[in-house]
């Protein structure tokens, strides 16, 4: 089964798995990093590599999700991709998590990463105009 | 001019960049310049319509001042008052200098916000200011900046 490092800005990927467990129970294997106010990329990527080798351990595949393209985690977890085993995803929401925490029992790593891009913009509608609201 | 040893990063593409109307980033850093694979994950990040440029220290004092007369609205992103003063030094006489973000790590004293400097840092800093820069410590636009000549008066 394919382990889950979520790292983010402030309280996001802690709050975002809490909230995850809570829809759907205990998941195993998903740790979080969470970048600190005034923290430097140096310190985070001590912490961001502490967590991926406890779930690395055993050569096992990672999926990394990070919340901003373009933000200290994505800068810092983007160097781990020249691992074979390992894939990042940005932009990192609800329904994306919920997506691969169920699948990734039986989806092979780079498509879980596939699918998680997928089922996190397809996740996201303008509500109004698909319901015929007119603007 | 942006000193923030994060160099691109949530603050400056969601804030800095709008706020500013860039149409050009460049890094000027040694490490990212001969790294071609980080070079590939920042211009990732860029927004669309910013145009990114990554240089040594070297070139950016060869090119930058040659480019002085263009228009597009540019900024320039260090990870040291160091290399600041580097291009200061090597011809490249800028007017403002924004200290963004220095971490803190042994040696350097917080002296404002996410901004850590260390006693040869300001003393850097001083000899820019000495030089007429205006040399600002601010994090993001419209929240509590510092003008750095108030760190000397203590």
């Amino acid at each position: 089964m394919t382990n889950i490092v979520i790292a983010g800005h402030g309280d996001l990927a802690e709050a975002l798995l809490r909230t995850a467990e809570l829809i759907c129970g205990p998941a195993e294997g998903v740790l979080t990093v969470s970048l600190l106010a005034n923290e430097e990329p140096a310190s985070f990527d001590a912490r961001l590599t502490a967590a991926l080798s406890r779930v690395e351990g055993d050569d096992t595949d990672t999926l990394v999700l990070v919340d901003l393209l373009g933000g200290t985690p994505y800068n810092v977890a983007a160097r781990w991709l020249l691992r074979a085993n390992v894939e990042c995803v940005t932009g990192v929401n609800l329904p994306m998590l919920l997506e691969i925490l169920t699948a990734r029992e039986s989806v092979p790593l780079p498509q879980l990463a596939a699918l998680a891009v997928r089922h996190g913009r397809d996740a996201i509608v303008n509500l109004g105009p698909m319901l015929g609201k007119r603007g | 001019m942006r000193v923030d040893d994060r160099l691109i990063h949530g603050q400056v593409i969601a804030v800095w960049g709008r706020h500013l109307h860039i149409d050009r980033i460049v890094i000027v850093d040694d490490g990212v310049a001969a790294d071609a694979f980080m070079q590939e994950v920042l211009r990732l990040a860029a927004p669309r319509d910013v145009r990114l440029q990554v240089v040594s220290l070297a070139e950016a004092i060869r090119t930058l001042n040659a480019d002085a007369a263009d228009r597009e609205r540019t900024m320039i992103l260090l990870k040291s008052p160091q290399a600041a003063r580097e291009l200061y030094d090597g011809g490249l006489h800028f007017e403002a200098l924004n200290i963004g973000g220095v971490g803190g790590r042994p040696g350097r004293k917080p002296v404002f916000k996410n901004i850590a400097l260390s006693e040869l840092e300001i003393s850097t800093l001083r000899h820019l200011h000495d030089q007429g820069v205006r040399i600002t410590l601010l994090t993001v636009p419209g929240e509590k900046s510092k003008p750095f000549a108030e760190l000397l008066g203590r």
